[in-house]
């Protein structure tokens, strides 16, 4: 097979039923990450985080992977938005992205794992979103750390950091639970076929 | 290759099955065109690209010092550490005017250097010698400031005492080992003594170049005590030439400040000279130099006995009664000068010294550790110590 | 809520628990802004710079030209202990706490400065 472009041939980028979900929801997820980042901040790196009620919707929704990408193209656009790309702003959230999704990941299967020995032992919004939101803030937190403040002063600024992490993710999960069974009655998802296997075990 | 598993990529609209094996995605199968997904696309464009600019970025962002906006450097010149502090400059002057202030103590080292092999040690043979050695105007410069700065001392600053120096063994890397000169030796140099009237210096005509010539054998210059200050202050000319506006030059623990740091002044600890710590801490203000002469710089200890290097001309000893003296005044040369004379006139001889010399600004600590200052000199001070020490504030 | 959200949770509880006992027990050295300095910046007669904190006591021996040298790190601070050198005016700076306060060992060529988030001195006269 002949790999080399030639003259004539064109790329189409024909956007999948999959691509506008994500799109649709990263979009959404954008305009509260933007919105949010309006608001005054009492401690830096501390703010409540309602965008990742968005990324928790699409990973119940969707599964795994589209939450990867609403997350990731949330941070990439919001920062481009904000006009903080590639600053220390869009480093911290990038990695607090990137941990948080790490852990949901990890998270995911054990839920699966657990829900074959008891049906019970799945874990809910409200455990993923306390997952995601602690993971998040220790992964900012580091990220700080190793880059940007090399100082071990910054410890003592974890123990808070983290208790709003987990107060914000407590609620966060609160909403996403609250929001479930009204989306899971919109029939488009229908349509995602891959991502059907992914969602098992993890109705709320 | 992978002929079968690529056919569904050609469907118009189709969904490629990719999640399994990404790798098929890139390879274009069908002449007129195929079908990529936004985000495929994205992948394929974008991140490549973010990665590289974030390593990028992360490794830029490593380096970060402990106050960003001050340029430090610290190298060894003059015979010491030499410690540059240059606020507001970009990595760029910064650099350039390090270097300038390293090429100007060097050179300068290189010249007055009191007994290694060179221009200083060359003069001093050929005025022992009774010759008149022609100088270059800088020369001429530095010897009759050296001259004046002397004469307004009481000769208390005395720079012609290189002789003396050298007999105590001062004139060596190391401090010396053995014992002290033998009194007759030390009788015979003050029999002797040559002082800076001792030394005529003579303008030439053209004003380019000058003169130099002794009326005592027993003259040789040795510029401690002075040239440090002279030094820092030919530096810091420098950096304000370069556009430097706000910097510390400190050489060995002397130093002139110039500007601020920033919204701040600069602030110095003065060290104690008594034991540990920080005696006091100031702020400068605008251009100016704060210069100690410590008992404890250079010192030798022969049979308990504690020999330091500040010689008394009077004596042909070290100077008795003063653990050290600092004094704040514009320029280096003179700030350097007076602490040396200073120290050298004790704590009963300071103040008419001081008054000589035009300085306002001292602090001089006896050998019971008793703080004696200037009430322009109190008024600066933020003393450290724990508890406050006695502080005896007398008027000029 | 499920089990494992419960479960979750409480393991949330005992992880804050954890970290305020780790970092917010009475030694409090190093807060941001309390003007104590953190770290040690040390030059070696062979070129070599680091940084140690300093709230981790501990002896240094180093080597220069001379022999060695011993630097002390204890309760925040940093002094010579010892030196080869005849001049002994590393050992007179005493400790060094403050950020900016500097000492070094010229015949041994070893320095010490502290660095601190606050600067309590730019520059040290003696």
């Amino acid at each position: 097979m002949n790999r080399t472009p030639q003259s004539g041939r064109t790329l189409t980028l024909t956007p999948t039923r999959e691509d506008l979900r994500i799109a649709w929801l990263t979009a959404l997820a954008i305009a509260i990450h933007v919105a949010e980042s309006a608001l005054p901040s009492p401690l830096p790196g501390a703010k409540p985080g309602l965008a990742n009620v968005v990324t928790l919707a699409v990973l119940f929704l969707y599964g795994w992977r589209a939450a990867v990408w609403v997350s990731l193209l949330r941070v990439l656009v919001g920062s481009l938005l904000l006009g903080t790309f590639l600053t220390p702003a869009f480093a911290l959230s990038l990695s607090g992205a990137l941990a948080s999704l790490a852990v949901l990941g990890a998270a995911l299967a054990l839920s699966r794992g657990l829900a074959r020995l008891s049906p019970g032992l799945h874990l809910g919004p409200v455990g993923m979103a306390l997952l995601a939101a602690l993971a998040h803030m220790g992964g900012q937190f580091l990220c700080a750390y190793a880059f940007f403040i090399p100082h071990q002063g910054l410890f003592t600024l974890l123990p808070p950091l983290m208790t709003l992490a987990a107060f914000f993710g407590f609620a966060s999960g609160l909403v996403v639970a609250a929001m479930l069974p009204h989306l899971e009655s919109q029939p488009p998802r229908a349509a995602a076929a891959p991502e059907v296997q992914d969602r098992e075990g993890l109705r709320p | 290759m992978n002929m079968p598993s690529q056919q569904n990529k050609g469907r118009p609209g189709g969904r490629a099955r990719r999640r399994r094996n990404p790798q098929l995605s890139f390879r274009p199968s069908f002449p007129v065109s195929f079908p990529v997904s936004f985000r495929q696309a994205l992948w394929r464009a974008f991140l490549p690209a973010l990665l590289a600019a974030l390593l990028l970025s992360a490794c830029g962002q490593r380096q970060a010092p402990a106050d960003p906006q001050v340029y430090q450097s610290r190298f060894l010149a003059l015979g010491t550490l030499v410690d540059v502090n240059l606020w507001g400059v970009d990595e760029d002057l910064g650099a350039r005017a390090v270097r300038v202030v390293e090429e100007e103590l060097d050179r300068f080292h290189r010249q007055w250097h009191a007994w290694r092999p060179g221009p200083l040690a060359e003069l001093n043979r050929r005025l022992a010698a009774g010759e008149t050695v022609p100088v270059s105007s800088e020369r001429l410069a530095l010897l009759r400031r050296a001259r004046d700065l002397s004469l307004r001392s009481g000769g208390l600053f005395d720079p012609a005492i290189g002789g003396l120096v050298r007999l105590w063994g001062f004139h060596n890397d190391d401090p010396p080992n053995g014992p002290p000169p033998p009194a007759a030796a030390i009788r015979d140099f003050l029999a002797r003594r040559p002082t800076m009237e001792d030394l005529v210096l003579e303008a030439a005509p053209d004003g380019a170049s000058g003169r130099v010539r002794s009326t005592n054998p027993a003259l040789q210059l040795d510029l401690g005590g002075f040239a440090k200050g002279y030094a820092v202050d030919r530096a810091v000319e420098r950096l304000l030439a370069l556009g430097v506006r706000n910097a510390i030059v400190n050489a060995g623990g002397d130093l002139r400040a110039v500007g601020s740091h920033g919204d701040r002044p600069w602030r110095i600890g003065i060290r104690d000279p008594r034991g540990p710590g920080i005696i006091a801490a100031l702020e400068t203000r605008g251009d100016e130099s704060v210069f100690t002469s410590g008992n404890y710089e250079r010192f030798f200890e022969y049979q308990g006995v504690r020999y330091h290097h500040i010689l008394d001309p009077r004596t042909g000893h070290p100077a008795a009664g003063t653990l050290s003296v600092t004094v704040i005044h514009r320029d280096a040369a003179t700030a350097d000068a007076a602490a040396t004379a200073l120290f050298v006139a004790g704590p009963q001889g300071w103040r008419q010294v001081a008054r000589q010399m035009g300085i306002e600004q001292v602090m001089l600590i006896d050998e019971d550790g008793r703080i004696h200052v200037t009430p322009s000199m109190n008024q600066r001070l933020i003393f450290q110590s724990e508890p406050l020490p006695e502080v005896i504030e007398t008027p000029l | 809520m499920t089990r494992a959200d419960y479960g979750v949770a409480a393991a949330t509880l005992l992880l804050l628990v954890l970290l305020y006992t780790l970092f917010w027990s009475e030694s409090r050295a190093g807060f941001p802004g309390d003007g104590r300095a953190e770290a040690a910046r040390i030059a070696t007669a062979d070129g070599r710079e680091f940084t140690l904190p300093l709230d981790h006591d501990q002896i240094l021996e180093l080597a220069g030209p001379l022999g060695t040298t011993v630097l002390e790190i204890r309760d925040g601070a940093v002094r010579f202990l010892s030196s080869p050198c005849r001049g002994k005016l590393c050992i007179h700076a005493g400790w060094l706490r403050h950020g900016g306060e500097f000492a070094a060992c010229l015949p041994n060529r070893i320095s010490v400065a502290v660095v601190g988030p606050r600067t309590l001195y730019d520059s040290i006269n003696f």
